[in-house]
């Protein structure tokens, strides 16, 4: 999977799981900012797909490679076996 | 000195939980120091990180009435209630107007949703799936004849339970009260606490390692009886219920406000209603739930509420013992405090070290944290919290001397009506309404549902940030709320958030989404559970999301009692008015019509093929949804804010004859008693009602008890008595059409709707439909039913 898919597949995820308009969502929106407004609960579902999905744990990762989509991308990647 | 016609006392205690199936039994087990804690053996737990729970071990629990009709939290709590009525000497009550039932729960019937879903999908479990199953087959065990409900707050809801207890005894609705609260361990909570990384792997530790919960099971009962009610029959009381306060974070859907200043606002509430110092506390027993979030939540609370006045008060959860038992915690917890109280004894949380009392010591300062062992403390108060999804806060006083209990102190206070915001399958505001009676519409299928669009969201300034995470439930709540506020002109600020609380009624409340999750942990295993869809599942998260949306910080309450929760919630929320309690009351009725909605009506028989009208004797009625929010406001506060008046709310009513739950058959009686009950309530007669807005879906079965009803009560007087009947145009909502028929009398009473169709019931029983000005309407009652045969009323009044 290339690095644009990925990114699709998130997005498709933040739209259908986390009720994120897709019109606003751009890969390197804010999640936590005032306007999509991520919390707590929504990483335990970004971590949840992403471990499902990608093979990836994000389980206690530094929050600064859940600010955007771009970031988490980058961070499947780096830690893609 | 609190007077006695305002006194509550307990008579009577009954718990079945993991550490004891009786009272004496867990008592035992509380000063020994006995955990309940253990690995569980009745869900699947294959890739769950956690694997305990605190099962109860009780093979009688068969051991009643009918147990196929029952689901497990049913059978839990009517053992405790046995138990409790036992203690306190009653039995039988054939019917007595004067006895109510208000249970609280979570998660209901949840095992009978799991039944449904993986065994066939068959009818006789729909019944026992909602939560309000348990409070009517609980009044139909021991024949309980009056208001009889469930408060949905979630894991507050024990406690809240205690609280409407006493409320509705001190209002004069009733002399003795079985309250409490009960739930069973099932895979649904299981799983979204597991998704929610909430539960300890290791048992829950509360405000000591603090990683997580531990689910529990089980059900707390406490008889509840005015004082001069258990003084004439000499009953053995074993303390007084002084005040309660129950506030809304307005914050956070599952995590509790890190400040804590809301669950401090309910302890002050609890303290200051009761009339009594803080110093009177001497235990308190907390929720400590084990997490983080809400152990150090909690202590910031007990410091800042607590201060230097009573800085070594005694404090302790007891959750190591019984597990959290969720909308049974307040109730069981309540026993304990209870017991506490009336043997003067402190009981620990458990187990700490020496280095890990070190630490608690560091964390919370002067407060006596009592660890490992009970011991002996002269108490003369004790005060038992618990907080919930949705940003509940819940707190209660038993107390060893009356206190001087502020309720319902300043009698006939006028209420008025200053908003409304309707959501309903004729569209999402109070316009969208009047504009489809005007109309004319009707429902075109058997089955119809209302839309949430963002255009509602952009019309009302909801940010994406907030609705993307509702639920249908949550979307229907929040938009009809926001939209009742708009209308009243009612600007929530700092300074009124806390003088404005919400009571939503509703008859299915979160059972849909328990049901999709459900679904979800069927496929994916209980590792696959959804964080963002959990909360979902407890029945007050629409109005939670409310709270949230709005700042509302008040009194913050759901019920759910079937159709007719969309009228309780008004009569309730008068209650809380009279009691001074709150300034204005959102009072709402909400359900929605997901397709399982519609499946449950089909295979329970009253689902129509296709559109019906109220009267037509047909089998089955339009399967609808909706939800209206009404706002109530104490006339002076109203008028200094210069608000808008649509009537007045005069009373309220009700009545009920004991059936089987998911039946109405046999109760049509009860009926002729909500109606005189609210008229002696408003202080009118029946031949000042002008006209009745009605609850007739088109199935006859339901329709011939309102037309029976009303032959009877008003005679010959019926034949040219105006039927406004809503469900003509938005199908069976449930608790949104009960709210929405009170909405339809409002907005005639004001002239907003100068006129609808109405149905006139002839001497012969024959219906006859035809348009009525509104311009001299002047008083109207509002009717709803409940299956197992409860009727509440309201009349609403013409402003003058």
């Amino acid at each position: 999977m290339n690095s644009e898919e990925m990114k699709n597949k998130l997005k498709a995820f933040f739209m259908s799981d986390l009720g994120v308009d897709g019109d606003v969502l751009q890969f390197d929106t804010a999640l936590f900012g005032d306007e999509i407004g991520l919390d707590s609960v929504d990483s335990l579902e970004i971590i949840s797909f992403v471990d499902s999905t990608f093979g990836v744990s994000m389980t206690g990762v530094a929050k600064e490679n859940f600010q955007s989509i771009d970031t988490i991308a980058a961070y499947i990647e780096a830690h893609q076996a | 000195m609190t007077p006695d016609e305002k006194r509550c006392v307990v008579t009577g205690l009954g718990v079945i939980c993991a550490v004891g199936n009786n009272v004496e039994e867990t008592w035992k087990s509380a000063l020994d120091s006995v955990s309940g804690i253990h690995k569980t053996t009745s869900v699947d737990t294959v890739n769950c990180y956690a694997d305990l729970a605190a099962e109860v071990k009780c093979d009688t629990l068969d051991n009643l009435d009918a147990p196929e009709e029952k689901d497990r939290v049913s059978k839990l709590c009517i053992k405790a209630a046995n138990e409790a009525l036992s203690d306190a000497g009653l039995s039988n009550f054939e019917d007595d107007q004067r006895v109510s039932v208000v249970i609280g729960s979570c998660v209901g019937g949840v095992l009978s949703i799991e039944q449904y879903h993986q065994h066939g999908r068959d009818a006789s479990e729909i019944a026992k799936m909602p939560i309000a199953a348990i409070a009517s087959q609980v009044a139909e065990t021991c024949g309980a004849g009056g208001i009889v409900t469930n408060v949905a707050n979630a894991c507050a809801a024990g406690t809240i339970s205690i609280a409407v207890a006493c409320d509705l005894i001190r209002a004069g609705k009733a002399d003795v009260v079985i309250a409490g609260g009960a739930d069973s361990f099932a895979s649904v909570p299981y799983s979204g606490f597991l998704s929610l990384h909430a539960l300890d792997e290791n048992g829950c530790s509360p405000f000591n390692r603090c990683n997580g919960i531990t689910l529990g099971e089980g059900a707390g009962i406490v008889i509840v009886e005015s004082f001069a009610h258990a003084q004439k029959r000499s009953a053995k009381q074993y303390c007084e219920v002084l005040g309660s306060g129950v506030t809304s974070d307005a914050n956070h859907i599952t995590a509790p406000r890190e400040d804590g200043v809301c669950l401090m606002e309910a302890i002050n509430r609890a303290v200051k209603n009761s009339g009594i110092d803080k110093s009177d506390i001497g235990y308190v027993n907390a929720h400590g739930t084990g997490t983080g979030k809400n152990d150090n939540a909690e202590i910031t609370a007990f410091k800042n509420f607590f201060g230097e006045d009573n800085a070594n008060v005694s404090v302790s959860s007891t959750k190591v013992m019984t597990g959290h038992c969720l909308g049974a915690a307040g109730a069981i917890e309540a026993v304990f405090s209870i017991k506490a109280l009336t043997t003067d004894t402190v009981l620990p949380t458990f187990p700490y070290t020496e280095e890990q009392s070190a630490a608690l010591k560091e964390k919370v300062g002067k407060l006596d944290f009592v660890q490992n062992t009970a011991r002996h403390k002269d108490l003369k108060c004790v005060l038992s919290n618990n907080v919930a999804f949705g940003g509940t806060n819940a707190a209660i006083v038993f107390s060893k001397v009356p206190g001087e209990v502020s309720a319902q102190s300043e009698k006939g206070k006028k209420i008025v009506v200053t908003g409304l915001g309707i959501v309903s399958p004729l569209g999402n505001s109070k316009n969208a309404y009047i504009e489809a009676v005007k109309a004319g519409k009707k429902p075109e299928s058997g089955s119809v549902r209302s839309t949430i669009s963002l255009d509602d969201y952009k019309e009302l300034g909801i940010k994406m940030a907030f609705y993307r995470k509702l639920d249908n439930l949550g979307q229907l709540q929040t938009v009809s709320g926001m939209r009742a506020l708009q209308d009243s002109a009612f600007q929530v600020n700092d300074d009124n958030a806390k003088d404005i609380g919400i009571i939503v009624g509703t008859s299915e409340g979160g059972l849909g989404a328990t049901y999709d999750f459900e679904e979800l942990i069927a496929e994916a295993g209980n590792a696959g559970g959804s964080a963002f869809k959990f909360p979902h599942t407890v029945y007050n998260a629409a109005g939670g999301y409310l709270s949230i949306c709005s700042g509302i910080k008040g009194y913050g309450v759901t019920i759910t009692t079937g159709p007719l929760s969309g009228l309780d919630s008004i009569g309730y929320s008068m209650n809380v008015i009279h009691d001074g309690q709150e300034k204005a009351m959102m009072a709402t009725g909400t359900d929605e019509n997901l397709p399982i909605i519609t499946e449950f009506a089909e295979k329970l028989g009253v689902a129509a093929n296709g559109a019906v009208a109220p009267f037509s004797g047909s089998e089955g009625f339009v399967v609808g949804d909706g939800s209206v929010s009404i706002m109530l406001e104490e006339d002076s506060y109203a008028k200094a804010r210069g608000a808008k008046v649509y009537c007045q709310a005069l009373g309220f009513g009700h009545g009920r004859k004991n059936v089987k739950f998911g039946k109405l058959a046999g109760s049509d009686e009860a009926l002729d008693k909500a109606i005189a009950d609210v008229l002696a309530d408003a202080g009118i007669s029946a031949g000042e009602i002008d006209a009745v807005c009605g609850f007739a879906n088109g199935c006859k079965k339901i329709d011939d008890i309102e037309k029976g009803s009303l032959k009877r009560v008003f005679g010959e007087k019926l034949a040219t008595m105006p039927l406004f009947e809503v469900k003509e145009r938005t199908g069976e909502g449930r608790a949104g059409s009960a709210a929405l028929a009170a909405a339809e009398a409002a907005l005639l009473l004001s002239g907003e709707l100068d006129g609808d169709d109405a149905y006139f019931v002839a001497d012969d029983g024959s219906v006859v439909c035809k348009r009525v000005e509104s311009a001299n309407l002047k008083k109207i009652l509002v009717l709803s039913y409940a299956a197992g045969g409860s009727y509440s009323a309201v009349v609403f009044g013409k402003e003058a």
